[in-house]
């Protein structure tokens, strides 16, 4: 078969002595940047673009390759540890791995990631190199109409399946969908709620106030209650999975790793929504359901092996069509460009070291990882017996580091600051940010796509209907909603979330 | 965030004759640019340069003109022997970057790549912008200039201009265009295609040229105006199909696409950037810039990767170039009133 002989040639191309030189050395850096709260992919490798230069196209995209899925696992890290999630795909991650390191189960948590990401990985690798090309079709017949129609039932069924009180989550994805329209109006170019800001009108970023509502509101809190530091101190508990475990974990990372190879492929926010569905679904369909907010292992295994397995998928659109899903891929054909190559249809035939060299490194990449940080797990709980006094501040430095380097603009330092304010006043009056965070990141990318449809199709709203992915997406959304509404299924939710 | 920051430009040769009737309005430019002499570098700037220069890219990283940003960087940093760090700073159409180095000190370590965007477009687009594109910089050197191309999904029925001229007002829905964003270049050049040719155009703006490309090579929107280097790769690939370049002449790299005036549409438009500093740059400093950046633009092997991206190596001095972005003022004026958009 040709995939194979393709394959063996790419990892001829990946094992030579520099590739996998700078295979590990990108993976090393991208580890470090993730672990360090809100330095990102983006911005190192916007610094290390000119180091790149001078080395061969193959090494130079083989390491960027290498920080970018480097930073998807140190993500986690933080993630779990200190509630701080880096990247939009590591808020969900949040929810229930922090809460399973306040169980004394923070060793269990990183290894379920590490582990589950490593699968996921290696899946993908494998789809993006069987199927690469005939999955990009699949993305591409997404139009408009179906795009708005996906974000739709996503955000219903994120208000179906909320915790808490409905009203109090419904209000916060309102609330998240308003944040997110500040900025410029794509249609018209109009500023709204910009208050004159220059800063504003490219909109919120989403770091900051991931990263304020989270990470920083989160230190606020325990700084408040004493009584919360001691958590930290009791026993850091093994560091390996109980059989238990394994058995709740397996199926959840298999789950994951299909919803996150789909969704990574759709150009724009792929490995977003992908975290995002993983975690719904574990929510509605796994055996740990009801130990959900209460640091359910399903919860950090379904969307740690989406987000890894999107990552991966998230290449196919970047080398099959040259079109980048994200900033990191966008800085990926910049490398390209700056090295005479122009990602798009005609690389596999005409870089074949390249596509296939970056394939196998991908799965070296990710081994790489693993063994990386299987054995530094250790190593990073013992972080958390850092005394609070050194540990919060060290963090608030990188985290204004962070959300600096974004920009270079201190305008995001202080958005950050004021959304950390908020994080906390949430938090007081017991309204979750999760689901802030999906209308934020979902309520801009819908309201383009609703108004790009209306827009080709002159105003005729049917096109929601006519179009089969779309009014498929349109009936599972409104069957879902149909069922919150039944009396006796909202009992049965309502004893479910209880328990 | 968009990837493709560069927008359109002017090309070349048709700038010749433009260039000759502005020469006189040059000096205009000049009394602010002489304004602030005398700092520490005024005596001839023979230290300078003394730390690393920030080139300011006020687009974010990825897109077309930071890749370009970052050949010119290498490029002076090897001729002044000084670290170039390109530093990007993205927002509000490329005007919280100019802004921010239109306030630097005019020492020349603090640098800005000026382009359409943020010094032809955004004086008439953004109401309340707190700088003068003209007054408020020390402009050192048109560097690239890239054409745009109107590129069709392969499949789209209509070969050339005045077909798609023809469908498009034959069809009471009109024809669908993309672009990269409401008032970019890219959307300008599609309202100009409408007044020229009395075309019903729909124009459907995205966050980026990526996207919208995307939606084009699936069939989504049949058209789309594009820069030529955001373009150039799926051009090659043949995932899309050029219908027009707006340039005067053909371009060397795409040599069987026509251009707009060829088919009977009178237009030539298209993105520029350059080399600017703050307002009062020493003349020294600036002098010395500019002949870096001659210098690299006259490098064969710096011009094979400039054309190879879809560009047009730049030909104006400081002298030039600020009565070049004074004349791009003006000229880009009354099509962003006709385009109706407008940000207060």
């Amino acid at each position: 078969m040709d995939t194979i002989a393709n394959l063996a040639h790419g990892f001829a191309v990946a094992l030579s002595f520099d590739n996998l030189l700078f295979a590990l050395i990108g993976a090393l850096i991208g580890t470090a940047i993730g672990v360090l709260p809100g330095i990102g992919p983006v911005a190192t490798i916007s610094l290390l673009l000119p180091i790149t230069f001078g080395q061969p196209a193959t090494t130079a995209i083989i390491m960027l390759a290498g920080i970018y899925y480097g930073a998807q696992y140190g993500g986690s890290t933080t993630a779990i540890l200190l509630n701080l999630p880096g990247e939009i795909s590591s808020v969900v991650t949040t929810l229930e791995g922090y809460k399973m390191a306040r169980n004394g189960r923070a060793g269990a948590a990183l290894a379920t990631s590490a582990i589950g990401s490593f699968f996921a990985g290696t899946v993908a690798t494998i789809l993006v190199a069987a199927s690469g090309p005939l999955l990009t079709q699949v993305a591409l017949s997404f139009g408009p109409a179906d795009y708005f129609s996906l974000m739709l039932l996503g955000l219903i069924i994120s208000a179906v399946l909320a915790q808490g009180s409905v009203l109090k989550s419904v209000a916060m994805v309102v609330l998240g969908v308003a944040l997110g329209l500040v900025g410029t109006d794509v249609q018209t170019g109009q500023q709204r709620f910009t208050f004159g800001i220059p800063e504003l009108s490219d909109g919120i970023g989403f770091v900051s106030v991931a990263m304020g509502m989270f990470g920083i509101a989160e230190i606020i809190l325990n700084l408040e209650k004493p009584e919360a530091r001691s958590v930290l101190k009791t026993k850091v508990g093994s560091l390996w999975l109980t059989k238990e475990e394994w058995r709740r974990a397996t199926p959840a990372v298999l789950r994951g790793t299909v919803v996150g190879s789909v969704l990574g492929i759709l150009p724009g926010g792929g490995a977003a929504l992908a975290a995002f569905g993983a975690y719904m679904m574990e929510r509605k369909v796994s055996k740990g359901r009801h130990m959900f907010g209460q640091g359910a292992i399903e919860g950090v295994a379904g969307p740690e092996a989406a987000n890894n397995a999107a990552a991966q998928t998230s290449f196919i659109p970047l080398l099959t069509l040259g079109i980048p899903a994200n900033a990191v891929m966008a800085l990926m054909v910049g490398a390209l460009i700056i090295q005479g190559i122009q990602p798009g249809p005609r690389m596999v035939e005409a870089q074949p070291d390249l596509f296939w060299g970056l394939i196998a490194s991908m799965w070296i990449g990710n081994l790489m990882l693993l063994v990386i940080n299987l054995p530094m797990i250790g190593m990073w709980v013992k972080l958390l017996q850092v005394p609070y006094k050194f540990l919060y501040p060290s963090i608030l430095v990188f985290c204004c580091i962070g959300v600096y380097s974004l920009n270079n603009n201190v305008f995001d330092v202080y958005m950050t600051v004021l959304f950390a304010i908020f994080g906390y006043m949430c938090n007081k009056l017991k309204m979750e940010p999760a689901p802030l965070l999906i209308g934020f990141v979902l309520g801009p990318m819908m309201e383009e796509h609703l108004r790009r449809a209306m827009l080709l199709s002159r105003g005729d709203p049917m096109v929601f209907l006519e179009r089969p992915i779309s009014a498929s997406m349109l009936a599972i959304g409104a069957i879902a909603l149909g069922a919150m509404m039944l009396p006796n299924l909202r009992k049965g939710k309502e004893a479910a979330m209880a328990g | 965030m968009r990837y493709a920051g560069p927008d359109p430009g002017r090309p070349m040769s048709s700038i010749l004759p433009r260039r000759a009737v502005l020469a006189g309005g040059a000096t205009l430019a000049l009394p602010a640019a002489v304004r602030a002499q005398g700092g520490p570098q005024g005596a001839g700037g023979g230290s300078w340069p003394t730390q690393p220069i920030r080139l300011v890219v006020p687009f974010a990283p990825g897109g077309t003109t930071d890749i370009v940003a970052r050949l010119l960087s290498q490029g002076l940093q090897e001729r002044l022997g000084q670290t170039v760090i390109v530093e990007n700073r993205p927002g509000a159409g490329a005007t919280v970057g100019s802004l921010a180095v239109a306030q630097a000190a005019p020492d020349g370590h603090t640098l800005v790549v000026s382009n359409i965007a943020s010094h032809g477009i955004a004086p008439t687009l953004y109401r309340g912008l707190r700088y003068d594109a003209v007054r408020d910089f020390t402009h050192v050197a048109l560097v690239v200039e890239n054409p745009s191309v109107f590129v069709a999904n392969p499949r789209f029925p209509a070969q050339t201009l005045p077909e798609v001229a023809r469908l498009a007002r034959e069809d009471a829905r009109g024809i669908d265009i993309a672009s990269s964003g409401s008032g970019s270049s890219n959307h300008l050049l599609i309202v100009q295609f409408g007044q020229a040719t009395g075309a019903r155009v729909n124009h459907v703006p995205y966050r980026g040229a990526g996207p919208a490309m995307t939606d084009v090579i699936a069939g989504v929107v049949p058209m789309m105006s594009d820069s030529l280097p955001s373009a150039a790769g799926h051009l090659r690939g043949g995932a899309v199909r050029a219908v027009a370049i707006s340039a005067a002449t053909r371009h060397p790299a795409f040599p069987a696409v026509p251009t707009f005036r060829e088919q009977g549409v009178d237009l030539v438009s298209g993105s520029w950037f350059g080399l600017s500093g703050p307002a009062g740059l020493p003349p020294a400093v600036t002098d010395r810039l500019a002949r870096a950046v001659a210098a690299l633009l006259a490098d064969p092997a710096a011009r094979a990767r400039l054309a190879e991206l879809g560009g047009t190596p730049g030909n104006l001095g400081p002298q030039d170039y600020a009565a070049f972005v004074a004349a791009e003022v003006a000229r880009w004026a009354p099509v962003v009133q006709a385009s109706g958009a407008q940000v207060d």
